[in-house]
Order: structure tokens, then sequence, then C-alpha cells
């Protein structure tokens, strides 16, 4: 049986064991104390634990037992997944704001990356997220290896990819365009090249998929954001072009006006009487009304 | 005969900007042509429009605000003072949309006519959700243009808030204050770049459907996170740390017909958390801190936090609860015990007569390695809190125990102290 389908019956097994009927007491009414108590109380039911959880944070500051017992509670594959998961919740909102944190944030890091290999996909995402906004090296190490080993893999691709760019790598850009050219699937392509939006030689491969009127829009709209970061100039002079381009879907002309609306050259646009006729043409067509009340404004801004 | 106003005593148009906290005012005589005696009566009246801002004066630092006001000004020139303050309830929606009109009759008995007037704006921190798109749009703008792909202004307020500054604005006493003064810098770049715009806040334990939407701050388009803006967005351009776009996972205890996260304590009940500065100051944890978790993404982790431009939003309601439960409890001033919780001496940057960093460009011993972004901008408004603020510049933002410590903002639903 794979990993996945290990996750899913183990989940719902976790998810089922919470049917009270009962309304849970108001998490924000008890005090931090009862609200630890009943969180940590596996006689309790999993939505009493769970609202009960929101307040852990503060009762996180009285001792450093209590941080302990709610990681031993994350890291226990018995108790319920959605109990595990506020808990895990409730340790980051610690991390926010308990003043004994620093002192516990070891344990914390090892916690998480001792769930980040969990049977539970879930539970394995959020933890490896965590560390991977922590810069952390076990994650980057463990997220890149997936990437170029699928049957390692801890999360699916377009997962992966988007943890990996919060401390993106040289590495990463191969494995990236690797992905771009043969995507798994759709979501996986899209977070490719977000992550490649950093990457200084991808500017060609930018102008290419902005330009090809075949690729979806949200690959051309990821496009023109990341040319707009890597080759500004480029951006404006094809974001000028789509705006003349009567057969340019209104969609990306509406990205194209907003590029040439915030990061234009003012004088320039100004002289520009053909850019600003099909502006006009633009406010008046038949795209949607926010698109057009843009290109209005830019006409009225520019008019002379 | 004519007059000039001077708007937070000033006749740039940049200062023309008050909320509801009294600005100080004056008026004078510019051309007597006309006048035969040596002090003319000149009558201040607000004109707008029903759904514009409104504002009301008075003559002296404290006494009964009205909605007109009649000052005598001599010939000569000298000027004469007053305060305005928005009238509470009427914040304007846009630019200078309030006109403040002198009129003054040449001689006693004869029919007024207009001698002068200026154009004002009440600009006040507004709730997100119940902004008009117009407001929308401009704050999109202004946040779009200082996020300048990534290598804008918005690279200094990003590597303010990391792992490496936590220490400075988490998890102790200053956590309130930093924040306040991170806002206000973040603010008042906005405003170099559009002066109507202030920043809107996210009213967290309500729900927000405006603010959770492709033309605002982005809606979540699947279950990795990736946020999705419409292609009439600024903020489709949002870049960070050289990474396109932005992350935010709602998680299992996001309501999504509500939108709102339910396991965040409303505002009663924070502000039943405590009179006292210290008690208070747990908010920190919930709502705050379990506002961030409500998601995945970068607004669930400190160093990251500020990637999402929400997380801007989420700490101006922070700064407004704060606010209003100064207000409730009368906790303006740094010399009362209460306002604030400095004993036993908290870590450097968190006491009240420390500065803050980075503001204070102070590196090393305690503080961060570097000081991103310089001084706190000055504002054409008011002069504080100065380059370098201190934690107990922060608390009386209204100016009500000192009036010159106003730090020029206000919200929507806090009226002034």
């Amino acid at each position: 049986m794979s990993k996945k389908s290990i996750v899913a019956k183990k989940s719902k097994k976790a998810a089922g064991k919470s049917p009270s009927t009962a309304k849970p007491k108001t998490a924000s009414r008890m005090s931090p104390k009862a609200a630890y108590s009943i969180a940590t109380s596996s006689k309790k039911t999993v939505r009493e634990r769970v609202a009960a959880m929101s307040l852990v944070p503060m009762a996180a500051t009285e001792s450093e037992e209590k941080p302990q017992a709610v990681m031993n509670l994350v890291r226990n594959t018995a108790e319920p997944l959605k109990v595990r998961l506020a808990a895990l919740q409730s340790l980051a909102a610690a991390s926010f704001s308990a003043e004994g944190f620093d002192s516990w944030r070891g344990d914390y890091i090892a916690t998480l990356r001792a769930v980040a290999e969990d049977p539970e996909l879930e539970m394995r995402q959020r933890a490896l997220g965590l560390l991977a906004r922590e810069q952390d090296g076990f994650a980057q190490k463990k997220l890149l290896e997936g990437l170029q080993h699928p049957e390692k893999a801890l999360l699916p691709p377009e997962k992966a990819l988007q943890l990996i760019s919060y401390d993106v790598h040289a590495e990463a850009y191969a494995v990236a365009r690797d992905i771009v050219e043969k995507p798994p699937n759709p979501d996986a392509k899209r977070e490719a090249l977000r992550l490649l939006a950093a990457d200084a030689k991808a500017a060609p491969l930018f102008e290419k998929l902005l330009r090809d009127k075949d690729e979806t829009r949200e690959v051309r709209q990821i496009s023109a954001s990341a040319l707009q970061t890597l080759k500004p100039e480029k951006l404006q002079e094809h974001a000028r072009e789509m705006l003349l381009d009567k057969s340019e879907f209104d969609d990306i002309q509406a990205t194209s006006l907003t590029a040439i609306t915030q990061f234009g050259d003012e004088e320039s646009i100004a002289k520009d009487d053909k850019l600003l006729k099909s502006v006009d043409r633009f406010s008046a067509s038949k795209a949607p009304a926010k698109y057009k009340q843009s290109a209005r404004r830019f006409v009225s801004k520019y008019s002379k | 005969m004519k007059v000039e106003l001077q708007i937070n005593n000033s006749i740039d148009p940049r200062s023309h900007y008050v909320g509801w906290a009294p600005s100080t005012c004056r008026i004078r005589v510019t051309d007597p042509s006309g006048t035969i005696l040596p002090n003319v009566n000149v009558q201040l009246t607000g004109i707008s429009a029903a759904s514009a801002g409104a504002v009301k004066f008075r003559k002296n630092a404290t006494g009964a605000f009205s909605d007109s006001l009649t000052l005598q000004v001599p010939v000569t020139g000298a000027s004469v003072p007053f305060f305005v303050a928005g009238k509470f309830g009427r914040a304007s929606v846009n630019d200078r949309d309030v006109r403040i009109e002198a009129r003054a009759a040449l001689l006693p008995g004869l029919p007024t006519s207009p001698v002068g007037s200026v154009r004002v704006m009440v600009r006040i921190r507004k709730n997100a959700n119940s902004l008009t798109a117009g407001e929308r749009d401009r704050f999109l703008e202004a946040f779009g243009q200082l996020n300048g792909r990534g290598l804008g202004r918005f690279t200094d307020f990003r590597e303010m808030h990391t792992a490496v500054s936590d220490p400075q604005a988490h998890r102790a006493p200053g956590f309130l204050p930093w924040h306040r003064a991170y806002l206000l810098d973040l603010e008042r770049e906005l405003q170099r770049i559009d002066p109507s715009v202030s920043l809107p806040y996210w009213r967290f334990d309500r729900p927000a459907p405006v603010l959770f939407t492709p033309d605002f701050i982005g809606v979540s388009s699947s279950s990795n996170g990736t946020v999705q803006f419409s292609n009439s967005n600024p903020l489709q351009f949002w870049t960070t740390d050289g990474v396109q776009g932005v992350n935010r996972r709602p998680l299992n205890n996001w309501n999504p017909a509500a939108q709102r996260a339910p396991f965040v304590i409303n505002e009663a009940d924070t502000f039943a958390l405590g009179t006292q500065y210290p008690a208070f100051r747990t908010l920190e944890g919930n709502p705050h801190g379990q506002t961030h978790v409500s998601f995945g993404g970068s607004i669930s982790s400190i160093p990251t936090a500020a990637r999402d431009p929400l997380f801007f939003l989420l700490h101006c309601n922070v700064d407004r609860l704060w606010a209003k439960w100064q207000r409730l409890n009368n906790r303006f001033n740094p010399a009362q015990a209460a306002s604030y919780d400095s004993t036993p001496p908290s870590r450097t940057g968190h006491n009240l007569p420390d500065t803050m960093w980075p503001w204070n460009g102070i590196t090393g011993g305690g503080r961060p390695p570097t000081a991103p972004g310089g001084a706190m901008p000055a504002s054409q408004c008011v002069s504080a809190p100065g380059p370098q603020p201190r934690v107990r510049d922060a608390l009386d933002y209204q100016g009500s125990v000192t009036a010159v410590s106003r730090l020029g903002f206000d919200y929507d639903d806090v009226q002034f102290a």
C-alpha cells in the first residue's frame, strides 16, 4: 500500500474520534490553565480539545513543562490528527508570543523535524512549512531530495517547490527548470515558474511564455510578474504591444495595463498617443467592468 | 481682503491632513484691502458632501468643538491660532474632500463673503472590509509601488521583521510600541507615494469577505496556498526576497463561510484580558499569534510574516485594539504605571526610555547586526515621534497627554481621548 493511501486511512480514523454533539465551552472564556488541561486530556472530545488548544500559547508562558507536553502530543501518532494539528498550531502561535519560547526553541525545531516524516501528509506539510520558513537546513535537504528523487518525496512537488522558495539555492533552479519542461501537473509548473522568477537566466523563458497565447492566463500572469522583476524594461515593451494587440485576451491586457500604470515612465506614456488610444478603446470594450475602470483612470490621468 | 489658512501650521498642501485629534492651525490676513478696522471677524466653516469627511473647530487647545468658529483676526498680518479636527464618524473618502471656508464682512452689519479657503482630508485608518473601491485601489497602488517589484523601499520593511530582529519586537512589553512605530513608518512611506492613503486594518474577529477577494488581498486558489490576484490588482507583481507572489493557506480552523478564524478571541474578550498593560499585552498570544497561525504560508512564521501584505493589515488591527483599550482605560500616559510594563527592566528595546531599533541605527550589543531603513521619516503634519523614537513615544499617539506627542494617525472607531 502506498504512503498516500496509508495516510488517507489514518486520517479518517483519527478524524472520526470526535462525535461529540455537545457544544464546547467558548475557548475565549476559559482560563489559559483550564484550556491547557482540556487540550491535553484524552478524556475530552476532539472538538473540545481543539477549541481549548487556541489558548495554550498563553498557558505556555507559565511553565516549561507545558510546552513539552504539547510537543509530545504533536509527536504522538496515537492522538487524533485534529488535536495534533491544533497542538502544532498552538506551538507556532507561541513562537510569536510566549516569553519562554527561546528556551524551548531547540525542542520545538526537533519536534518539527520529527513530524516532518509523519505518516500524515497534512502534518508533514505543516511541519516542513514551519521549518522551511526558519530556513532550516534539514527541511531544505529533504525537500530538494524529494524533488530530485520523487520516490523519496515527503510532499507533492508543487508544495515542495513553494517551500524551497523560502531559501532559494542554485540547485533548486535546476530542478525547477526540469519541472517547467516536464511538469507532473499544472500546479507544479506554476510553482516552478514562481521559483524561477528570482533566476536572472530565466528572463528569456518568461518572455516566451508571456507572449504565447496558447499558455494558460495564470502562467502568462506569473511570467509578466517575473519579467517585471528580472527585466522590467522588457515587460514594459511587451505590455505596450499586448495592449495594442486587438486580439489579446482582456485579462492579459489588464495585467499589461497594471504594469504600465504601476511601473511605466509617466513622461513617455503621456507622449504615446497610440497607447492612449488603445487603452481608451479597452475602456469602452466588452471587458469586465473593473478592467474598464482601470483603463478609464489611466486615460483620464494621461489625456491632454 | 484675503486670508491665508495654515493647517498643521503650514500652507503646504501635503500638510492638509487631519484626524480625530486636533491639529494646530493658524489664520492671517494676507491682503487687508477694503478693511478699515484694525481687526476683522472671520468665520470658519467646513463644507463637504454628506458622504465625505467633515471637520469641527475650536479656538483653544481645550474646550468644546463646534461646526463653525469665528475669530478676530488683526489686519496687520499677525497669525491667530485655532484647532481643527475631524468630526468622529465622518472620515474622508477622497483626497481633501473637505473645504474649510473663511468668510468675513468688511464692515460690521454687511453680509459676509468668502475671503479664503483650503481643502483638507480627514485621513483615518479604516476597516479594510468597508473601504470604497477608490480607497482600496489607492492603497493597493501605493503598496505595489512601495514594493517596487521586490526592489523598492519595502525591502527595508521586509528586513526589519525577521528572525534576527525578532527579540526587538516580540515576546516582551515592547511588542505593541515596536509594531506601532513599524506601521507608522510604513504608512508614512505610503503617504509619500499618495498622501491620501492610510493603512487599513483587518478586523480578524469578524467576517471580511470584501478583503479576501482577488481585487484586494487575494484568495488562496488551491490546496497549496498560492494566492491569486485579479489582473487589475497591483499586488499581482508583489515580490519579496526575490520570490514572486504570496503564499497563504487557510488552515482547518479557518471558516470559509465566515471568512474569519473561529479560535481568535473577539474584541470584547481581548479588552477583558485586563485593564493593566502587563495583562493586556498577553493579546500577543491570542488574538495576535492565533490569527497569524490561522494560515499556513509566510504569515504564519515570524521570519517570513512580512512577506505577506496581509500581515500589515493584521498588525494594524492589533494596534487598533491597543488604541481602543488605551481609550477605554485611559492608558496614554507613560508616567502612569498601568499604561506600560517596564518593571523589572526588560531586555533592551522594551523599556519605556529605550530607543527602538532599527530607527535608532544601533547595531550589536544586544541589537541586531544591521539596522535597515534608517530613521523614522518625518511627517508633514506632526513632529512626533522624531527620527529615533523611544518606546514611550508610542503611547500618547493622539497627543491627549501632550499635544506635541501626536503621531498623526487615528482609527475609525477610536475617538480622540
